[in-house]
C-alpha cells in the first residue's frame, strides 16, 4: 500500500467521526498548551534571569576578594560542574588571609589570560547639586571601561575623555534621585561630593585612632548612563550613583573612611594601603575559568558572573523538568483520550477492518491506517496545543505586565515570563505526535490482529 | 487442464465452549483451472469453513490445500493477506461493501492494498464497474444501491486484482429471483468467458443444478457427493 493512499484513507476515517476527532484532539491540544506553556515558562524565566547577566556585560570579568581565612565565604558559589573546584570549600583552613593590596594587584596581572587588574574603589559620598543634596556611592572606573558593558548606552553625554580630567558620570537613576532636570541638561554642570577622610598624623597613628574630617572636591558631569547597577554588586558590574575615572578615585579611595576597618584599625598609609575588591578583566571570556583557578592558587578568593550563570542554570534545569512533569499530566490524561477514541473507533469498524482484511489489506496495511490517524490527532493537537499555550503565555504576560507598572511607575514594562523558541515548537509537536503515536499503538496491534472472519460476522 | 486447488485430508477443528466442532473433517478436493464448482449442503455442512480456507482467511487444522501448488497452510499472514489480494477474489452474501464509499471507491480500495497509483485505480474501478452494468452508479454509497447493485459492486471489487479464482459465499442469497439470475449470469460469464475458476458455496440444489458443472455435497463436514453435470 502506498504510503499517501494510507494517509488519505486515514485522514478520511477522521473525517467520518468529525466530532470524536475534534473533542479528542482538544484534548491533546490542551496537554500539549499546559506542557509547552510550562516549558515556555521557565525557559522564559531562565531568559529573564541570564538576561539581566548578560546585560551587565561581565563575562570577561572576575572579582578577586581577599584569601579565605577558614570560614566559608557564602559567595564563591560552591558546588560548580568542574571538578577542581570541588574541593574548594575544604581549602586549607591555615591559609593566612592574604590582602588586597599593590602587591597582589601585580602578582594577579602575571596571571596568564589576564588583561587587566583594577580595584573597586568604593567611597559613599554626599553629592551637592545647585540646591540639591542626596547620598550616592562614589565609584572608580578605568578608561578601558569605555564601551563596555552599561557604557554602552548613555542617556546623555559620552564616556570619561582621559584619566586626568575631574569628569563624572552619573547613573539614570540617581540623576532622578538627584534633580528633576533632564538628563541632557546636567551635562557641562558641576557637582560638589563631599567625603569623611581620615586625617593621618603620626600622633593619632599610634594611639589607633584617625579622627574624621570633611573633604569636598567637585567634579564635571560628562556623561549619564541608562542602565541601573547590574545583577552583581561583586561582580564589578554595579553601577554607583556617580562614578569618576580609576586614577582620580584612587587618591579618593586612599584617605576615604569606608568602613569601620579606617577609623578602628591601623590607618592606612599609602604603601601598604589595601583595596575590599579588586576586578579583572580576562582576555576571553573562556579563559575566566583557567583565571580563576590560577588567582585562587595564589591564595585569594574568586567569584565570576560564569560560576553564578552555571548555578543558574542548574536550577533552571530543574525547574524545566519539574514544570515539564507538572505540564505532562494533561497530556497523560489526553493520550488515554486517544486510546479511547481509537478502541472505540475499532469497535465500530470491525466489519469494515473485516471487509479490508478480506480484499487484501495486510495486518501492515491496517495498522498503519490507525498509526496514522493517531499521529494525525497528535500533529493537530501539537498544532493547536502550541497555539493555545502561546495565547495563554501571552494573556498571562499581559496581566503580569499590567500588574507590575500598576505597582511601579516606571518600572520593567517588557517582562516576557513565557518564551518560545522554535526548539519547543518543533519539540512540542514531535512530543504530541510521538505520545500520540505510543498511544495509538495498542488500538492499533489491535486492530490488525482482528480475525477476519470474525470481524465480518460483526454488526 | 491444470490443478488450481487441491485439498487433502482437510480439517478445521475449533472449540465452542466445551465440545470440539468438526466444522471440516478430512476433505480431499481437486478443483481444475476453469472449473464452476457449487459446493452444496445445509447450514453447519461445512461447505462455507472449506470456501474461508480457499480464500486464506483462515487456517485448517490439519491437512493441506493448495492453490495453484502453494500450500496456504503453510504461508504467513502476510502472505495470506498476499494471497487474498491477488489470487483470489471473494463474493458474500451480504456484499460487504464499506458503506461510507462510494461504489467507486469500493471497487479501488483493494487495488490500494495492492499499491496501484490513483490514476489507474480509479480509470479501472471505473471500467470494471461498467463491465457489471453499473456505468452511471460509480458514485453512489451501497445505501443508496439496490441489492443486486450492491453485489454487482462487489463482483466489480472482487475482479479489480484480476484474480484467477472467484469464491462466492451464497451470492444470491439476500437478492430476489429475477435480481439472482442476473448476478448468476454474470458469474457464468465471468467462468466461461474469462476462464475464471469459480466455486460457489450454496444450499440451493437447484442454484447449483443450473449453474455449476460439477456440484460437491457436503455434510457434517465431509464430502458426500462429487457430480459432473
Amino acid at each position: 500500500m502506498i504510503v499517501s493512499d494510507t494517509i488519505s484513507l486515514a485522514l478520511r476515517n477522521l473525517g467520518q467521526a468529525k466530532l470524536r476527532t475534534t473533542l479528542t484532539t482538544l484534548g491533546v491540544a490542551i496537554g500539549i498548551a499546559s506542557l509547552a506553556g510550562m516549558v515556555s515558562l521557565g525557559v522564559g524565566l531562565e531568559e529573564q534571569t541570564v538576561g539581566r547577566f548578560m546585560s551587565s556585560g561581565v563575562f570577561d570579568s572576575v572579582t578577586v576578594l581577599p584569601g579565605q581565612t577558614g570560614g566559608a565565604f557564602g559567595l564563591g558559589g560552591r558546588g560548580r560542574g568542574r571538578g577542581a573546584n570541588r574541593d574548594r570549600g575544604t581549602a586549607p583552613p591555615e591559609t593566612p588571609r592574604k590582602p588586597l593590596d599593590d602587591a597582589a594587584i601585580a602578582e594577579i596581572a602575571a596571571v596568564p589570560d589576564v588583561k587587566e587588574v583594577y580595584p573597586n574603589i568604593a567611597v559613599p559620598i554626599e553629592v551637592q547639586f545647585e540646591q540639591e543634596q542626596a547620598f550616592a556611592t562614589l565609584s572608580g572606573v578605568p578608561l578601558s571601561q569605555r564601551d563596555q558593558g552599561a557604557f554602552q548606552t548613555f542617556a546623555a553625554g559620552t564616556f570619561f575623555a582621559d584619566d586626568s580630567t575631574r569628569a563624572c558620570i552619573l547613573t539614570l537613576e540617581f540623576v532622578r534621585r538627584l534633580t528633576t532636570k533632564a538628563a541632557q541638561a546636567l551635562i557641562g554642570q558641576d557637582i560638589t561630593i563631599g567625603y569623611a577622610a581620615a586625617a593621618v598624623t603620626p600622633a593619632n597613628a599610634a594611639a589607633g585612632m584617625a579622627p574624621p574630617r570633611r573633604v569636598t572636591q567637585s567634579f564635571t558631569i560628562v556623561g549619564i548612563v541608562e542602565r541601573p547597577g547590574g545583577a552583581l554588586p561583586l561582580a564589578g558590574g554595579n553601577l554607583s550613583g556617580v562614578m569618576i575615572p580609576l586614577e582620580q578615585a584612587r587618591p579618593i579611595g586612599a584617605e576615604a573612611i569606608v568602613g569601620r576597618q579606617s577609623i578602628l584599625g591601623t590607618p592606612p598609609a599609602a604603601a601598604n594601603r589595601t583595596y575590599n575588591s579588586l576586578t579583572i578583566k580576562v582576555r576571553r571570556a573562556a579563559a575566566v575559568p583557567d583565571v580563576q583557578e590560577r588567582v585562587k592558587a595564589l591564595g585569594f578568593t574568586t567569584f565570576s558572573v560564569q560560576d553564578a550563570l552555571e548555578n543558574a542554570k542548574r536550577v533552571f534545569v530543574i525547574l524545566d523538568i519539574v514544570l515539564g512533569l507538572i505540564g505532562s499530566i494533561a497530556l497523560a490524561v489526553s493520550s488515554l483520550g486517544i486510546v479511547n477514541t481509537m478502541v472505540m473507533s475499532i469497535l465500530e469498524r470491525t466489519r469494515e477492518i473485516g471487509i479490508m482484511k478480506a480484499i487484501g489489506g495486510s495486518d501492515a496495511d491496517v495498522r498503519g491506517i490507525f498509526l496514522v490517524e493517531a499521529s494525525a490527532i497528535g500533529f493537530l493537537g501539537g498544532i493547536s496545543g502550541v497555539g493555545l499555550g502561546w495565547l495563554v503565555g501571552r494573556v498571562i504576560n499581559f496581566g503580569a505586565n499590567w500588574y507590575v507598572r500598576s505597582q511601579q511607575a516606571g518600572g520593567p514594562t517588557d517582562l516576557n515570563l513565557f518564551a518560545l523558541p522554535l526548539w519547543l515548537i518543533g519539540g512540542a509537536i514531535g512530543f504530541s505526535i510521538l505520545v500520540s503515536l505510543i498511544a495509538g499503538s495498542y488500538p492499533a496491534r489491535r486492530a490488525a490482529r482482528l480475525d477476519p472472519i470474525q470481524a465480518l460476522r460483526h454488526d | 487442464m491444470d490443478t488450481h486447488l487441491e485439498a487433502r485430508v482437510l480439517k478445521r477443528h475449533y472449540r465452542m465452549g466445551q465440545s470440539l466442532v468438526r466444522a471440516l473433517d478430512g476433505v480431499t478436493l481437486d478443483v481444475t483451472q476453469g472449473e464452476f464448482v457449487a459446493l452444496l449442503g445445509t447450514s453447519g455442512s461445512g461447505k462455507s469453513t472449506l470456501l474461508n480456507l480457499m480464500a486464506g482467511l483462515d487456517r485448517p487444522t490439519e491437512g493441506t490445500l493448495a492453490v495453484s501448488g502453494r500450500d496456504l497452510a503453510q504461508m504467513s499472514s502476510n502472505e495470506l493477506s498476499l494471497h487474498r489480494r491477488s489470487n483470489v477474489g471473494i463474493i458474500f452474501q451480504s456484499f460487504n461493501l464499506i458503506s461510507t464509499m462510494t461504489a467507486a471507491d469500493n471497487v479501488a480500495l483493494s487495488m490500494m492494498f495492492a499499491g496501484v497509483a490513483r490514476a489507474a485505480r480509479e480509470g479501472r474501478a471505473r471500467t470494471l464497474l461498467e463491465s457489471v452494468g453499473l456505468g452511471g452508479r460509480q458514485n453512489h454509497r451501497p445505501r443508496e444501491l439496490s441489492g443486486g447493485e450492491q453485489q454487482r459492486v462487489a463482483i466489480a471489487r472482487a475482479l479489480s486484482n484480476t484474480p484467477s479464482l472467484i469464491l462466492a459465499d451464497e451470492p444470491t442469497g439476500n437478492l430476489d429471483s429475477k435480481t439472482s439470475k442476473e448476478i448468476m449470469a454474470l458469474l457464468k460469464a465471468l467462468n466461461e468467458r474469462d476462464g475464471k475458476t469459480v466455486v460457489m458455496v450454496t444450499h440451493d440444489a437447484n442454484l447449483a443444478a443450473a449453474y455449476a458443472r460439477r456440484t460437491v455435497t457436503m455434510l457434517d463436514g465431509q464430502i458426500i457427493s462429487d457430480s459432473r453435470a
